[in-house]
């Protein structure tokens, strides 16, 4: 196991090689000098000024020697100040790392929260009419596009219904508010966006916890269970869904990338200051450094999700805790 | 069941695509002409999916938008299949280093969340029809190269190819001739998949306005006005979302009949 | 002598794409008190089938149409689910072909004995324990208390035999039932088991129905032997009489299999 762990560890050194050279080419695909990229906006600028600001940051030197100066410094977290306002990006991110992360895990919680025991009433009920429904439901989710559904969802509960604030997570008047007043405006405000992000996700797991239920009510143990005359549910419940719930574990890590993605567009829908929505306005308005650190960060975030599934999944999967 | 899931999907996007190929004949106005007396009316005989904030006939907007996401979408895929069949059968058919170097990238390519590497590259490039179709593409082939690796080992074993191998034939020649088309099947399902997927993303990609440029009528683009006009004119929300919805439903139909057919 | 067990006239029918298909088709045969009956035949000849039936733990696509089974007298046929769950397990045991795939993998051997014993015998965690470990020294495994915390994969084949003898035997069933259980075995791990099972059958004193596809193995544990063929029972009796007389074509076809596998 823990020679297991250290493998793990060992193979993320190329893992970070490879992201930071990939989010470093992607920035170095741009046509033109970057520095006329970034402060193409400022018409003022002449060209001696370019060639000075293109000294500053190193973009005379070969692509090779920018790329390991650039690794340099963000192993060290330099990763340059923003265009917009001359802060540091890290300092930028960090501001809204908690927010985004927030309404994702709260999602992802809401999601395992209805998808799980969804998805096990439809394997039990293979062919019902419950199971159908659920398939139909699944199958509209999976093709309707979450900005779409998140538009509905404000038309009905935030103009029809006005049960709800359309955008951002605090009102107006939140530094007055008491302690609980302040708890349920955050919670009317994040109602909607933690739903959104859920919807998008709950479809897959729905349907793979379905068919991982399925798959662990046909095994043989499963005959042996009712062979030793245990109790329906005991066989199901125990025997089954244990089975049935270890590679859940892999779907966290991996349902990561695609509740990070879209972030993006339900932070920009709802006025969410998170790191999904401070990416957007990072590109709209091309500020280099900011977009090669979030895309870094992200990809880091992903790919440390994906190892907390595996070694979890490894610890509770004896056939991997205990190999032979 | 199986049959009819197939039956329905290909049924809609046969729709789409005759829609799409005929958009000129089938949309009553320009895409582009305004209406002068008529902005934001809702659906009526005149307009029977009513009118934008510029007066522009949605529904002929939306029959135009066909062709821009169905176009997307297909390309997209197009580019996304070739580069994971041709990495993915590399991988697979040469094994050791090859294949170690080429399933890392992929692992790489899959840490990154693809909204984000889509958004950046088409902030950076500039966003057109033709940028996104590569963009999405090259962000999109990593489960068909693994599908096409995973297939390919389990091929490379059979009796076929080593009678093949045993009198001598090249190997670009089994990659070629037996391993791809042996693959085609699983491919294809995720590539009808990936359709779906790629119409998506670039609904998504034009919603944020980093996508296909009015006055070029896209799905996504269209979907831009619902937000100043929420609670105002519903039409505009409604009707281009239910397009994505359906086309999407029609390709993952078709994908999950395929799939249904061949494992029979 | 007393019949423990009488199957009369069983009828089972398998759903496929929603039609019938008859796979048991009226077999009887019955099993004294501690006899050896062995159920030989083909692979899909409904041995299995038959076997799943007496407690009713079939496929769910499987349903018993006609028949009566008697055990102990009492029509198990007729018993409704909470009487049958205090028979399985209890009164008849079943061990498997690949004890392996039939063990939980996620559960320690620990696990899964114990739970037969606290649910049968209503009997604490400790003492189900204490049980455990002397039901793994009757069926011969050498450090019992290890085992106990181990899980199925960690162990070989013949280990995870033993430990599932252990399982069947906990509440000293009156019947065993043994589908094949060394047929995923090396020939000399299927010899020592083989013992095993007569040794505790003699000591423990039930009675066994052994399913087999192995003439050779029939020949010799059995007191008598059923040769099941598509559905039917098409010849019983003694092993001399099935060995030296017997009248069935495909009962020919069986022993001639066995004799060309002893000469080889």
């Amino acid at each position: 196991m823990i020679k297991f762990i250290m493998r793990r560890l060992f193979g993320l050194v190329p893992m970070l090689f490879g992201i930071t050279l990939i989010s470093f080419m992607v920035i170095k695909l741009a046509p033109g000098k970057p520095v006329m990229l970034q402060y193409s906006l400022n018409p003022k600028i002449s060209l001696e000024e370019i060639k000075r600001l293109e000294k500053i940051e190193g973009f005379d030197k070969p692509l090779y020697a920018q790329y390991l100066n650039w690794l340099s410094n963000i192993s060290r977290f330099n990763f340059g100040r923003s265009i917009a306002d001359g802060r540091f990006v890290t300092q930028k991110i960090a501001e809204r790392l908690p927010v985004t992360l927030t309404i994702n895990i709260l999602s992802l919680f809401l999601i395992f929260l209805i998808a799980l025991p969804w998805g096990i009433r439809s394997a039990l009920r293979q062919g019902s009419l419950f199971d159908k429904i659920s398939t139909l439901v699944t199958f509209l989710l999976f093709a309707a596009p979450t900005f779409w559904l998140a538009l509905l969802l404000m038309q009905l509960f935030c103009i029809q219904l006005g049960w709800l604030p359309i955008s951002g997570i605090t009102s107006l008047d939140f530094e007055h508010l008491n302690l609980w007043q302040k708890f349920l405006d955050l919670g009317r405000h994040l109602f909607l966006p933690v739903l959104v992000s859920a919807l998008a996700g709950f479809a897959g797991i729905c349907r793979y916890m379905r068919s991982n239920m399925i798959e662990a009510l046909r095994q043989p143990y499963i005959y042996t269970a009712r062979a030793k005359g245990l109790p329906e549910n005991r066989i199901i419940y125990k025997h089954a869904l244990r089975n049935a719930l270890l590679p859940i574990i892999t779907i966290l890590g991996l349902s990561l990338p695609g509740l990070l993605g879209g972030s993006i567009i339900f932070e920009s829908i709802f006025a969410i200051p998170g790191i999904g929505r401070l990416f957007y306005e990072a590109a709209m308005m091309r500020d280099m450094n900011l977009i090669m650190a979030e895309i870094v960060l992200v990809a880091v975030l992903t790919m440390l999700g994906n190892l907390i599934a595996d070694v979890l999944y490894a610890y509770v999967d004896p056939r991997i805790r205990y190999k032979k | 069941m199986q049959d009819k899931s197939l039956k329905i999907g290909i049924f809609i996007i046969g729709l789409f695509v005759v829609m799409a190929i005929f958009a000129p004949i089938i949309s009553p106005y320009d895409p582009s002409a305004i209406d002068q007396d008529g902005l934001l009316m809702p659906p009526s005989f005149k307009h029977f999916l009513g009118t934008d904030t510029l007066g522009r006939d949605l529904f002929s907007r939306i029959v135009f938008g066909s062709r821009i996401s169905l176009g997307i979408g297909l390309v997209a895929v197009g580019i996304a299949t070739l580069v994971g069949l041709m990495l993915g059968a590399t991988a697979g058919f040469y094994g050791r280093r090859v294949d170690t170097v080429i399933m890392r990238f992929v692992d790489i390519m899959l840490c990154f969340p693809t909204f984000y590497l889509i958004l950046a590259v088409a902030a950076i490039l500039g966003p057109s029809v033709f940028n996104i179709m590569i963009i999405v593409g090259l962000t999109s082939w990593m489960g068909v190269a693994r599908l096409v690796r995973g297939e390919i080992l389990s091929l490379k074993e059979r009796e076929f190819i080593q009678a093949e191998r045993s009198i001598g034939a090249s190997n670009l020649r089994i990659i070629v001739r037996h391993l791809i088309p042996n693959a085609i099947g699983p491919v294809l399902v995720s590539a009808t998949l990936g359709i779906g997927g790629a119409i998506l993303l670039e609904s998504g990609l034009s919603f944020l306005g980093l996508g296909v440029q009015p006055p070029t009528p896209s799905w996504g683009n269209i979907l831009i006005e619902s937000k100043s006009t929420l609670g105002v004119a519903w039409w505009i929300t409604i009707f281009p979302g239910f397009a994505i919805l359906i086309t999407i439903l029609g390709f993952n139909l078709i994908s999950e009949g395929l799939k249904k057919k061949m494992g029979n | 002598m007393e019949n423990l067990l009488e199957i009369k006239n069983l009828k089972v029918d398998f759903f496929v794409n929603k039609k019938l298909v008859p796979v048991i088709d009226g077999v009887s045969f019955c099993i004294n008190k501690d006899e050896v009956l062995v159920l030989a035949g083909e692979s899909g000849s409904g041995k299995t089938l038959s076997a799943l039936s007496i407690t009713k733990i079939l496929p769910h696509n499987a349903i018993i149409t006609s028949g009566s089974i008697k055990f102990s007298g009492s029509d198990l046929l007729v018993m409704d689910e909470k009487q049958l769950v205090d028979i399985r397990g209890r009164e008849i045991a079943y061990i498997f072909q690949e004890p392996t795939s039939y063990l939980n993998p996620v559960f320690t051997i620990g696990d899964q004995i114990t739970e037969v014993i606290m649910l049968h015998q209503n009997k604490n965690k400790e003492s189900a324990i204490e049980e455990a470990k002397e039901l793994l020294s009757l069926v011969k495994i050498k450090e019992p208390k290890r085992v106990l915390f181990d899980y199925p994969h960690q162990l070989s084949g013949g280990m995870n035999q033993r430990v599932f003898l252990a399982m069947a035997l906990a509440c000293r069933p009156r019947l065993l039932i043994a589908d094949e259980p060394t047929t995923a075995l090396d020939v000399t791990i299927e010899a020592q088991i083989l013992q095993l099972l007569l040794e505790l059958k003699k000591t423990m004193g039930f009675s066994l129905l052994f399913i087999t596809h192995n003439l050779s193995i029939a020949k010799r544990i059995a007191n008598r032997i059923c040769i099941m063929h598509k559905g039917k029972i098409v010849e019983e009796g003694s092993v001399e009489k099935i060995f030296d007389a017997p009248e069935h074509f495909h009962t020919r076809e069986l022993i001639n299999a066995y004799e060309k596998i002893g000469k080889l």
